[in-house]
């Protein structure tokens, strides 16, 4: 039996979806993305440890030979979307102490609590004192006590570079990218509503309740991601950018989208404008400097 | 392009039945999903309430590219008096209800050709692919909201398609 083909047009596609990566900033590894293996996951369920961050809009790419560029908006304010549009160190606002010191990061915060054995990346044990302090609809931090370390901190994210040691026993659960929103409490364990980006809490870390995040205009601190970009086509065709290495390379921005055209001064959708610089990575099929990867898998059935 | 017509159709019927399998019709005395093509159906003097009518409107055909593009227009129609129960004041949460089906129904925006002038219907190789709806303002009839959705169905012509 012989199937039939078709001449496929120029892909159509509505919206683009970005996913993100931790890169390793210590030894300068990215992830990798592999379109032999991965081209047809599932848009909502992205293989690991690829984070989905949604579709984004007004995606622009910048192509030279020795450099590139690219800018989107987010449609939504999460703690990774904030970081990556700030391109600065990005922060929790730990729940601060009682009686605290104002302080435009967040004031002195109240002490963190040990997270037991047997957690999991969606469901963290405390003991029955320390439960008693959470509620549903609670947002966490959890990550190690700092203890004097200098270099880049935070694993397997890094949230932040420090030249010399700070004095901050919680700094690192003030820059982690473990957070998450606590949906339940039992008697023993909090429920997650999605699960910790890093996994199941290493033995030691602490958790600590957050009110929102926080970034500062300036700072040396540059976020560096490696990032997917995929457009789903009409026909099931897929385009992929790839960038190993992507890096902010501007400040906070925002854009204001009015919700109604025809209203310009009434209620606008504010996003997140993120610019970002693509670092380049060795290839090792052939030892080339590679700062995207464009990748196609064409519909079925049509011709290549 | 009567292929994508159709594939639009039947997808947006088979969708409205998961979605709300309550919502019927009874046509030529038999109960089907409460959907059906108006130029598939004998004249109405009215459109019928609680289901939605696909009328096909406006036609565009793209004949630069590798594989000619169609884009039809099609318009969602549909109308509520509300329940007896509730003596019709409940029309425009019927209504609602039935913005929100019609949503739901559109996606995912796509859906693959199948050809169903044969037996069986045949699947072909490209999909028919759709925007977002454009809602319309609702029309009141004394006790009778009405309200139309707009949308565009694309298509490839496929070879020995029509």
């Amino acid at each position: 039996m012989t199937a039939t083909s078709f001449s496929a047009p120029a892909p159509v596609a509505r919206r683009v979806r970005a996913y993100f990566a931790p890169v390793n900033r210590a030894t300068q590894t990215p992830v990798l993305f592999d379109p032999s293996q991965s081209a047809t996951f599932n848009l909502d369920a992205p293989p690991a440890p690829w984070i989905d961050l949604g579709w984004i809009e007004n995606f622009t790419r910048r192509s030279a030979s020795i450099a590139a560029q690219l800018s989107f908006e987010f449609l939504s304010w999460t703690k990774l979307t904030m970081a990556l549009a700030t391109g600065s160190q990005h922060m929790n606002l730990l729940a601060p102490a009682t009686g605290a010191t104002a302080a435009a990061d967040g004031a002195k915060a109240a002490p963190a609590v040990t997270v037991q054995s047997g957690s999991t990346a969606s469901a963290i044990q405390l003991s029955s004192a320390d439960i008693a302090r959470f509620a549903a609809g609670c947002m966490i931090a959890i990550d190690a006590d700092y203890t004097g370390q200098t270099g880049f901190v935070g694993s397997p994210v890094s949230g932040a570079y420090l030249r010399q040691p700070v004095s901050d026993a919680d700094y690192i659960r003030r820059v982690t990218f473990n957070v998450a929103l606590v949906l339940g409490v039992s008697s023993t364990s909090l429920i997650l509503a999605q699960p910790l980006p890093g996994g199941a809490p290493a033995a030691g870390a602490k958790l600590q309740a957050i009110t929102g995040f926080v970034d500062r205009e300036g700072g040396s601190f540059y976020q560096e991601w490696s990032a997917l970009f995929v457009l789903q086509g009409s026909q099931g065709d897929r385009i992929f950018f790839h960038y190993p290495r992507l890096q902010s390379m501007a400040g906070a921005e925002e854009d204001a989208i009015p919700l109604d055209s025809r209203h310009k001064s009434g209620l606008s959708r504010v996003l997140l404008k993120g610019q970002f610089l693509a670092l380049p990575v060795t290839d090792p099929l052939d030892s080339e400097r590679i700062l995207c990867y464009r990748s196609f898998k064409p519909a079925a059935y049509a011709l290549i | 392009m009567q292929n994508a017509k159709d594939s639009f159709y039947m997808a947006l019927r088979t969708r409205l039945v998961a979605i709300n399998p309550a919502r019927t019709i009874l046509i030529r005395g038999a109960v089907r999903p409460g959907i059906l093509v108006e130029e598939a159906e004998a004249p109405f003097a009215q459109l019928p309430n609680d289901a939605y009518v696909l009328r096909w409107q406006a036609l565009g055909v793209d004949t630069d590219l590798a594989s000619t593009m169609d884009g039809i227009e099609c318009e969602i129609l549909y109308s509520t008096c509300g329940t007896q129960v509730f003596g019709g004041l409940d029309r425009g949460r019927m209504l609602a209800a039935m913005d929100h089906e019609v949503v739901a129904m559109l996606q995912p925006y796509h859906t693959p050709k199948v050809n169903y002038s044969v037996q069986p219907a045949a699947t072909m190789q490209t999909q028919v692919f759709w925007d977002e709806p454009a809602f319309t303002a609702i029309t009141v009839q004394r006790d009778r909201l009405s309200r139309s959705a707009r949308v565009t169905i694309y298509s490839y012509q496929e070879q020995g398609e029509a």
